[in-house]
């Protein structure tokens, strides 16, 4: 009886110790919300850019030998002292929600930092709501030009803004007139009537003055229609030459289809940060997608020239989640995060000021960017920002401008649709 | 002159899909005066079951539409026996909240089980077909949904009007109690109602997959427009909710081709507040 009871006592022992040595070691975790459309229109697109966060935040907590990116190698953060929890959260594509949830994470969730939130109009209310807190919010693929133009301190955005996409879709266009003598003279521009569309079409406007480019036609449409016959059909009564479309998930298939119904289609058809980018909707258009073009910063053909690391993470990490390669939006809410973890290792912990202070000013190494790096300008947007213009062809992304990454001869005008 | 018969023809086409996707929500309200707030999601329902039937099995939406209008019928019947029967005659609201959290779990359990992304069916029998008519460009998948519709609306209308069990139908919508005195039993025509109600959308959705992409949140704007066409014809009136259908897939295609196309639901949503203010009781109502 007197043995067993010391058994007891000695197990008991051992429990305990085992208990505080592993609370002893454990690592405290840094909370950072992802916040981004789960559900409506844009939820898709929403719940790949959580994943890809999530396979960032795989790398940084995990040991990653196979992989040559700045945090792979070591487990977790300051020497193992920290690790990454992601809340993921979800706005709904709506500014309202996004502003509430914002302020939930923050202040309820008590996340060190938010990364978000896909739509534009939805990333402005959420950044103010961390501004005014003096918390970090990291912006991946969000590129209306507007957000990195309020003078904000804690918001950081990597991706180009519409104004370089427009400025490199019109310089394209100016070089295919000159060189392969496209005639191509009027714009028509389609875009959803949003923050995101709006400014898009702005920018639109503004870069087609650069080389006298006519706009004919100028459709903003209300996202998650039921039909865009009659806005498709503005589009075919002024029939330009090139369209410049801004139209996520579900719009971008329901054009792309209106188009094929009323048998119409320009020269060129450019998107911007569109459904264009997203392989799941390209894989429902089938063949109809073909020949369309979009900006870039990410595609598995571009990928396995420039960012072989990118690769490996997508296919250990991130395929397995989302059952598809990572697209141009979400791989770039994984370089925030990376970026946001590499500030967090530099400043030793997540102090909020050292590491905004870090992020403001130091260069990141980024194995998941076209350019390799990334480095903020004063007003928060990526310098380092690169975007390509690539041409559909069934379901692969040709890269056809910049020449320096050119792969692909395009088509150009688009093949019509009774000829295909 | 082309744009104006394109414009024109398109407007047209719309209103005879929304006629098709209210002509069961008419009927529910009309005879049972309850709102099915679920009507979008089993919109949504129907366009599950014809993508996947075509996904799977290859069997065009063009004939997949008799399983998604069975289905649907016997979605409708069992969510009167379950779920709509227990709340009537409770607090006014009750059958309303109750289809209400029908909706969400059948929008979750779609979103759970097939994820958020938009799935659409690529060569179908009328994919991407197109027929001129005075100028304008008419696509086949469309113009087929809106001979669909024209004969639901017409079976329906003809089955509450010419037949012994639309008289009951009609009976029952006017006074539930007399009608159980001449010996009609409502709790059938209520089951009845519901499924045909659910057939009625199942049908719109099957036909649906043949030209328009599906994922869980495809019923709302629909379910929306159907409230206001419903509301706007007249509650029960199926040739109400018929013109008012027509009405506002012109005034939509109109407004959005002339002038703006960001304000073609303005448009809708103010001509609804406009009828309602001056005829409460809708166009056709009585």
């Amino acid at each position: 009886m007197k043995q067993s009871k010391r058994t007891v006592f000695i197990a008991m022992l051992a429990l305990a110790a085992i208990f505080v040595s592993s609370a002893a070691f454990a690592a405290e975790e840094i909370k950072v919300g992802a916040l981004f459309p789960l559900t409506g229109p844009a939820a898709v697109s929403g719940q790949n850019c959580v994943n890809a966060v999530q396979a960032a935040v795989e790398v940084i907590n995990k040991k990653n030998a196979d992989i040559n990116d700045p945090l792979a190698a070591q487990e977790g953060l300051v020497g193992g002292k920290y690790v990454i929890k992601v809340v993921p959260a979800d706005h709904q594509g709506k500014p309202d929600v996004a502003k509430s949830e914002a302020e939930r994470l923050y202040n309820q969730e008590k996340v060190f930092a938010i990364i978000g939130c896909y739509n534009s109009s939805a990333t402005k209310p959420a950044s103010a709501v961390a501004e005014r807190a003096k918390k970090l919010f990291l912006c991946g693929c969000s590129s209306s030009a507007a957000l990195t133009e309020r003078g904000y301190k804690y918001f950081f955005r990597h991706a180009p803004t519409d104004a370089i996409e427009s400025v490199e879709f019109v310089d394209y266009i100016a070089y295919l007139n000159k060189e392969k003598n496209a005639g191509i003279k009027t714009l028509g521009i389609i875009y959803e009537n949003t923050e995101f569309g709006k400014h898009a079409a702005e920018e639109a406007v503004k870069a087609a003055k650069k080389i006298d480019l006519k706009i004919v036609a100028d459709v903003p449409f209300n996202n998650g229609a039921t039909n865009l016959n009659s806005e498709v059909q503005k589009l075919k009564s002024a029939n330009p030459d090139v369209v410049f479309g801004a139209a996520l998930g579900g719009d971008y298939s329901l054009w792309v289809r209106t188009m094929k119904q009323v048998n119409w289609l320009p020269k060129m058809a450019i998107n911007y940060c569109t459904g264009y980018q997203n392989p799941a909707v390209q894989k429902e258009l089938g063949s109809d997608g073909n020949f369309f073009m979009g900006g870039m910063g990410y595609s598995p053909e571009l990928a396995k020239q420039f960012m072989p690391e990118g690769i490996k993470i997508q296919d250990k990490y991130y395929t397995p989640k989302s059952n598809q390669p990572f697209d141009s939006d979400s791989i770039q809410e994984a370089v925030m995060m990376m970026v946001l973890a590499q500030a967090i290792e530099k400043a030793g912990g997540p102090d909020t000021e050292k590491v905004r202070e870090i992020i403001a000013t130091q260069e990141f190494p980024s194995t998941m960017s076209l350019s390799g790096k990334v480095k903020f300008s004063p007003d928060g947007q990526n310098a380092e920002a690169l975007s390509v213009i690539t041409q559909l062809h069934e379901q692969s992304y040709k890269t056809v401008f910049p020449l320096k990454y050119k792969d692909f001869e395009p088509t150009i005008p688009m093949t019509p649709w009774d000829k295909r | 002159m082309s744009n104006f018969m394109q414009v024109l023809i398109d407007g047209l086409l719309s209103g005879l899909l929304y006629a098709l996707v209210s002509a069961g929500l008419s009927m529910i309200w009309g005879v049972m005066d309850v709102i099915n707030f679920a009507h979008g999601e089993f919109l949504m329902v129907a366009m599950y079951i014809c993508y996947w039937l075509g996904f799977i099995l290859k069997i065009d939406p063009l004939f997949t539409w008799v399983a998604s209008g069975i289905f649907l019928f016997i979605l409708g019947a069992v969510t009167y026996r379950w779920i709509v029967k227990g709340s009537l005659g409770k607090a006014a609201m009750a059958p309303l909240l109750a289809t209400f959290g029908l909706s969400m779990l059948l929008k979750n359990f779609c979103m759970n089980r097939f994820s958020p992304n938009f799935r659409l069916l690529s060569g179908t029998l009328l994919d991407g077909k197109t027929f001129e008519f005075c100028g304008a460009i008419i696509s086949l998948p469309q113009f087929v949904t809106g001979i669909f519709s024209l004969i639901v609306v017409a079976a329906l209308y003809w089955l509450v009007k010419k037949t012994r069990l639309g008289w009951a139908i009609q009976a029952t919508a006017m006074d539930k109690e007399a009608a159980e005195l001449m010996g009609i039993d409502t709790e059938k025509i209520f089951l009845l109602v519901f499924g045909l109600g659910g057939a009625c959308v199942g049908v719109a959705g099957g036909l649906m997959t043949t030209y328009l992409a599906v994922h869980p949140e495809v019923g709302g704007l629909f379910s929306l427009i159907a409230f206001v066409v419903v509301a706007l014809g007249g509650f029960g009136s199926i040739p109400g909710a018929f013109a008012a259908a027509i009405l506002i897939g012109l005034v939509e295609s109109f407004t959005g081709f002339y002038v703006a196309a960001v304000l073609k639901y303005v448009a809708v949503f103010a001509i609804y507040l406009v009828v309602i203010l001056v005829r409460p009781k809708g166009l056709f109502g009585w």
